[in-house]
C-alpha cells in the first residue's frame, strides 16, 4: 500500500497542520511517511498546499508527479491541481468554494460542503477535519484512532470541547467518505 | 528511543546535539533556518553555546576558534553562504581543525533561488577553499540517513584533523520523515586532547599554538600528509549503495534526493522488464571509484548520471571511473525546478531503448 495525499488551498485552512498530522498519525500507526509542505515566496500569496506520503514500506521518491488522493479547499487549489491526480484516484473538494464544474470522469469525486458543516458544528475551522475524515472514511487509510491521537496531542493544552468538537468533525467526515463507498 | 516525525534541518540539528556538539555559529539563509532556530535553544539547554554571528565569515571564524579549544563545533548555511566561508574553511584544513559543515544547498549561481539544487557538488568534492585541501564530503539520501552521518561526522572530523561536509540539498532539508534518534554521545576531550589549546585546571604544560602559516618545508610536508589522508579515504572510507545492480545493463549514478526519485523510476522500469540498477556515491569525496572498477563492462551497457543540476556536475568522476568503457549520459533539472519519478522515468527510458543522442 502506498498512497500520496495533496493537500491544498490557502492559508489559514489549516492545509499544513492537516497534512503534519495525517503523517504523525500514519508514523504512529507504524507506517513509513513523508511531508512535504510546498515553500517558497509563492506561499506569502495566500496557497498553501503539501504532500503527504504514507507506505507500509519505505517510501522512495517523496516527489511524485501524480497524487491518489486530493484535497482541494477552494477554486484556486481545485483549478491548480485537478490533473495532478492519477486516473481512479480520489478527490474530495469543498462544495462551498469550489466553483468550477468537475470535468473529470476518471476519478472518483466526493464535493463536500465543508465549510457550512463546520459552522453547523460550531467552528469554522474545523473544515478540513472534516475533509480528512471522508478520506480517512473513503480509503481507510489509517484509523480513526490513529488521527484522534494525533489531534489530541496538537491540542492538549486547549480546552476540552476543542477537542470534542474536531472528534466530531471527523466522524462527520468519516461517515460522508464511508457513505460514498 | 521511538520514532518520531521531523524535518530534515531539524533532525540534523539534534543529531548533531547527541554526537556532542556544543558550538554553533551561523547566519540566516532559507533553506537552512531551522538548524539555528533549534539549536539557539537546544545547545544552551545541554550546556553548549549558540552564536548568530553578524556574517557568515565571522561565523565559520567563530567556529574556527571554537575547534582549537577542542570543543566540537559546526555551522550550517546554504550554498551562497558557504561559498562566503569558504576561506574560514581553508583555515579550518591549514590548521588542522576538526568541524562539521552543513550545506543545505540551493540554486545558483549568485543569490540564485531559495529552491532545491544540487548545484555545490563541484565546490564541495573538488575546492571547498583555496589551497588545495580536500574534505570528506557526505550525502544523505533519508533523513534517517542524514541523522547517522551527522552524528558521524564529528568523529570523522576529529580523526582526521579537517572539517567535515555535509551536503543535502534543500527538498530533504523541508521534507518530514519518521527517525529514530542514536544516545546522547559522553563528552569527552580524548580526540583532542593531544592539540587542543584548553588549559585545564591543574594542567602544568606549556600553552600551545596552532597556526594555518608554515614555512615552505614544513608547509610541502604538511600537503604530502594530506595527501596521503586523502589516499586512505579512498581505501578505508568510501561509503556506497548499490540498488538491483546484479544484472543491470543501465547504471543510473545518484546521489540525495536524486537517488531516492531515480529508485521509483528503477522499480517501474524493472517491471516494464529494463535492467536498470543504481549507484549512490554516500561519500561524494572519496568518489566510490572501486565500485565503477569492479562492474562486468561485457553487461553494462551505459552509465545515466541524474541531478538536480545542469550540466551535470558528477559525471567528470563518473567519466574518470568509467574510463571510457561505457558511455555516460545525463538528465537533470536546475535553477530550483524539480524533477519527480515520471521525469526521470522518461529520461532512462529514452536512453535504455535507444532514443538519446
Amino acid at each position: 500500500m502506498k498512497e500520496s495525499l495533496l493537500l491544498s488551498g490557502s492559508g489559514g485552512q489549516g492545509i499544513i497542520s492537516g497534512g503534519f498530522m495525517l503523517a504523525e498519525s500514519a508514523v504512529e500507526s507504524d507506517k513509513h511517511a513523508t511531508f512535504l509542505p510546498e515553500y517558497g515566496p509563492e506561499q506569502r500569496g495566500g496557497s498553501a498546499q503539501c504532500t503527504v506520503t504514507i507506505s507500509d514500506t519505505e517510501i522512495l521518491s517523496p516527489l511524485v508527479k501524480k497524487c491518489s488522493s486530493l484535497i482541494a479547499m477552494n477554486e484556486q487549489a481545485y483549478k491548480k491541481f485537478y490533473t495532478n491526480l492519477k486516473a481512479g484516484g480520489l478527490m474530495i473538494i469543498n462544495a462551498n468554494r469550489v466553483t468550477s464544474e468537475v470535468t473529470r470522469k476518471d476519478v472518483k469525486v466526493l464535493s463536500i460542503p465543508c465549510d457550512d458543516i463546520a459552522v453547523e458544528i460550531g467552528n469554522p475551522k474545523i473544515a478540513i477535519i472534516i475533509m480528512i475524515g471522508a478520506l480517512l472514511g473513503a480509503s481507510g487509510i489509517l484509523s480513526k484512532e490513529a488521527f484522534l491521537s494525533s489531534i489530541e496531542q496538537k491540542f492538549a493544552e486547549k480546552k476540552p470541547e476543542v477537542m470534542e468538537m474536531n472528534a466530531i468533525a471527523l466522524q462527520k467526515g468519516i461517515d460522508i467518505g464511508k457513505q460514498s463507498l | 528511543m521511538a520514532k518520531v516525525l521531523m524535518k530534515g534541518t531539524v533532525a540534523i540539528a539534534e543529531a548533531a546535539v547527541r554526537a556532542g556538539c556544543r558550538f554553533f555559529a551561523g547566519y540566516p539563509i532559507t533553506p537552512q533556518n531551522e538548524i539555528p532556530e533549534y539549536l539557539s535553544w537546544r545547545l544552551p539547554e545541554v550546556g553548549g553555546a549558540f552564536v548568530q554571528g553578524e556574517s557568515e565569515v565571522a561565523s565559520i571564524n567563530m567556529v574556527y576558534g571554537a575547534a582549537a579549544n577542542g570543543t566540537r563545533a559546526m555551522t550550517s548555511s546554504s550554498s551562497p553562504g558557504i561559498s562566503l566561508m569558504t576561506e574560514g574553511l581553508s583555515y579550518l584544513s591549514g590548521t588542522k581543525l576538526p568541524a562539521l559543515v552543513v550545506n543545505i544547498s540551493r540554486g545558483g549561481p549568485g543569490l540564485g533561488t531559495i529552491q532545491p539544487a544540487q548545484t555545490d557538488y563541484l565546490q564541495a568534492t573538488k575546492a571547498m577553499g583555496h589551497g588545495g585541501f580536500r574534505v570528506m564530503v557526505f550525502a544523505p539520501s533519508t533523513l534517517q540517513e542524514a541523522v547517522d552521518l551527522t552524528y558521524e561526522c564529528f568523529d570523522y572530523a576529529e580523526r582526521d584533523r579537517n572539517p567535515v561536509l555535509l551536503l543535502m540539498d534543500g527538498s530533504l532539508g523541508a521534507i518530514m520523515e519518521q527517525v529514530e534518534f542514536p544516545p546522547m554521545k559522553e563528552l569527552t576531550d580524548e580526540g583532542t586532547r593531544k592539540w587542543n589549546l584548553a588549559k585545564h585546571e591543574g594542567e602544568t604544560r606549556m600553552p600551545r599554538m596552532l597556526t594555518p602559516v608554515y614555512p615552505e618545508v614544513i608547509l610541502e610536508n604538511e600537503n604530502k600528509q594530506r595527501a596521503l589522508l586523502t589516499k586512505q579515504w579512498e581505501e578505508n572510507d568510501v561509503r556506497v549503495e548499490e540498488f538491483m545492480m546484479e544484472d543491470a545493463e543501465y547504471v543510473v549514478v545518484a546521489y540525495g534526493i536524486s537517488a531516492r526519485v531515480s529508485k521509483e523510476a528503477i522499480l517501474n522500469l524493472r517491471e516494464q522488464g529494463h535492467k536498470v540498477g543504481l549507484i549512490r556515491p554516500i561519500t561524494l569525496f572519496p568518489f566510490p571509484k572501486k565500485t565503477f572498477q569492479n562492474l562486468n563492462y561485457d553487461q553494462v551497457k551505459a552509465f545515466i548520471d541524474i541531478e538536480l543540476a545542469i550540466p551535470a556536475q558528477m559525471r567528470d568522476d563518473i567519466e574518470v571511473a568509467v574510463r571510457g568503457r561505457a558511455p555516460v549520459y545525463e538528465y537533470g533539472r536546475s535553477g530550483g525546478m524539480l524533477f519527480d519519478d515520471e521525469s526521470v522515468y522518461d529520461a532512462i527510458h529514452k536512453i535504455v531503448t535507444g532514443g538519446a543522442e
